[in-house]
């Protein structure tokens, strides 16, 4: 209840004081209020989220008093949920404005590591428009920071490696003495393409990355556009959430959190490994 | 050319003092801010100048030189529609040139008093890089005075900033130059 309170206190700080913004063009009426509590930018995301930035969108430092203040993210923390998801679950997001404001709370950097974009793109694949998701994080190199390729999602690289049943990939084995026969077995293995992964070492994992790279160095993937973009966080101690674009009117729209789970950090590894399998 | 050397002054003016140090401080980052913000106006300006139907072929011309020179050589503005999230890639002179030949009578381009300015990043290379988020609502006219199309566009513009040296009176004297690079543009929901 006091949290549903604090964000009517917040959206109505932000109506009352953004209006006077407002300019009259021609017969034209511009309200600007929606677009300053609009999420503009998800370096904004992670200001408002850290509270670096005020009600007003003034840019705090270290030295202002405010400045990632866990009373400030209390009441400012709520407008930057999806609303239309969470408006009405004010349970999760009590307990995870509660948790991240401890005093031993977390904030999102830049290069803190442990953020992903997940880009949704089309690529023409044997003459059909097909979807691939690009996973990418932020590395360190030289004087500054770039974003790179960490994994891909494609449907057809998924489907030439599947798991299989323990039963017939047991089936499926070079005996211990093949050595000694100059491998002359080995020949069986390359007879069903479908399961020659089953001969290689149980630590394989398919690289499908260097897949991607392959099927576009031939000439068999072409690029064609972004579809959309959005964030996958496990910065956040105990915490995983999503950060999605969402055009919409109103004063909540912008980069918001779309997906919010309670996730041990012990738990967080498995996915970490999907977004970037090889860890630096 | 009177406008570069003008810029450069003011750059030399606003950051002169900080230039000692390696890093930026929220000083200097705000004077670096404030130029960005000022080649972003301008283009805001280019934009309305070259949009209207009242400016003149040649003075449209004129004004996309200077537009152009807002920019680093190869930028390109990606736009997309709510109605399709394709994004359309031109090059600056090929962006300001659709604008110039749309087809309607009379056009009103105006701008939100809204700049929100990000954390500059370093790329690899030591080059400091931010965006500048700017609002800009269309309308677009027929002969007989009716609004035939009206849309609001979020404009994302890179910016650009490199500490460079020049020589004035024999003496070095360092400056930040700020380019404006890839601009995203992205019709937000009807306002």
């Amino acid at each position: 209840m006091k949290l549903a309170r604090n964000i009517v206190i917040l959206a109505l700080t932000i109506a009352i004081v953004c209006p006077v913004a407002g300019q009259t063009i021609g017969e034209f009426k511009m309200d600007e209020t929606e677009l300053y509590a609009m999420t503009k930018q998800m370096g904004q995301f992670m200001r408002r989220f850290n509270y670096e930035e005020d009600q007003f969108g003034n840019r705090l430092y270290p030295k202002d008093h405010d400045y990632r203040s866990n009373e400030m993210r209390r009441k400012s923390l709520p407008i930057l949920f999806d609303q239309e998801k969470y408006g009405k679950q004010t349970e999760l997001q009590r307990y995870f404005i509660e948790d991240v404001t401890k005093d031993d709370s977390t904030y999102m950097t830049f290069l803190g590591g442990k953020w992903y974009s997940e880009v949704s793109t089309t690529f023409k694949y044997n003459g059909k428009n097909v979807n691939i998701m690009l996973f990418l994080a932020v590395e360190k190199e030289g004087l500054g920071s770039k974003w790179v390729l960490t994994n891909v999602y494609f449907s057809e690289f998924n489907k030439m490696f599947p798991t299989g049943e323990l039963a017939e990939r047991e089936k499926h084995f070079l005996h211990p003495m093949s050595h000694e026969l100059d491998f002359m077995n080995i020949y069986k293995a390359f007879q069903n393409p479908d399961v020659i992964d089953y001969y290689a070492s149980k630590e394989y994992q398919p690289d499908y990355l260097t897949l991607f790279f392959y099927e576009i160095k031939r000439g068999k993937l072409v690029f064609q556009h972004v579809d959309g973009v959005k964030f996958h966080v496990l910065q956040i101690k105990d915490w995983y959430f999503e950060v999605s674009w969402f055009n919409r009117s109103g004063l909540n729209s912008g980069w918001l959190m779309s997906n919010v789970v309670y996730m041990p950090e012990k738990e967080k590894n498995n996915l970490i490994k999907f977004y970037q399998p090889h860890q630096p | 050319m009177k406008k570069i050397i003008a810029t450069l002054v003011i750059a030399l003016c606003v950051v002169g003092s900080a230039m000692a140090q390696d890093g930026l401080s929220p000083e200097r980052k705000q004077a670096i801010d404030s130029l960005a913000l000022e080649k972003v106006r301008d283009l805001s300006k280019y934009i309305k100048i070259v949009g209207s139907k009242e400016t003149p072929f040649s003075e449209a011309n004129r004004v996309i030189d200077r537009a152009e020179e807002l920019f680093m050589s190869d930028a390109e503005i990606g736009v997309s529609s709510l109605g399709s999230n394709q994004i359309t890639y031109y090059r600056v002179r090929k962006y300001f040139e659709h604008l110039m030949r749309l087809n309607y009578d009379r056009v009103e381009i105006e701008w939100y008093n809204i700049e929100y300015v990000s954390d500059l990043q370093r790329q690899p290379d030591g080059t400091y890089v931010g965006v500048i988020t700017i609002f800009q609502t269309f309308r677009g006219y027929d002969a007989e005075g009716n609004m035939v199309y009206k849309d609001t566009t979020k404009k994302d513009i890179t910016v650009y900033v490199k500490r460079k040296e020049t020589q004035i009176g024999g003496r070095t004297i360092g400056f930040w130059d700020v380019l404006l690079g890839d601009m995203r543009v992205k019709e937000t929901t009807n306002r």
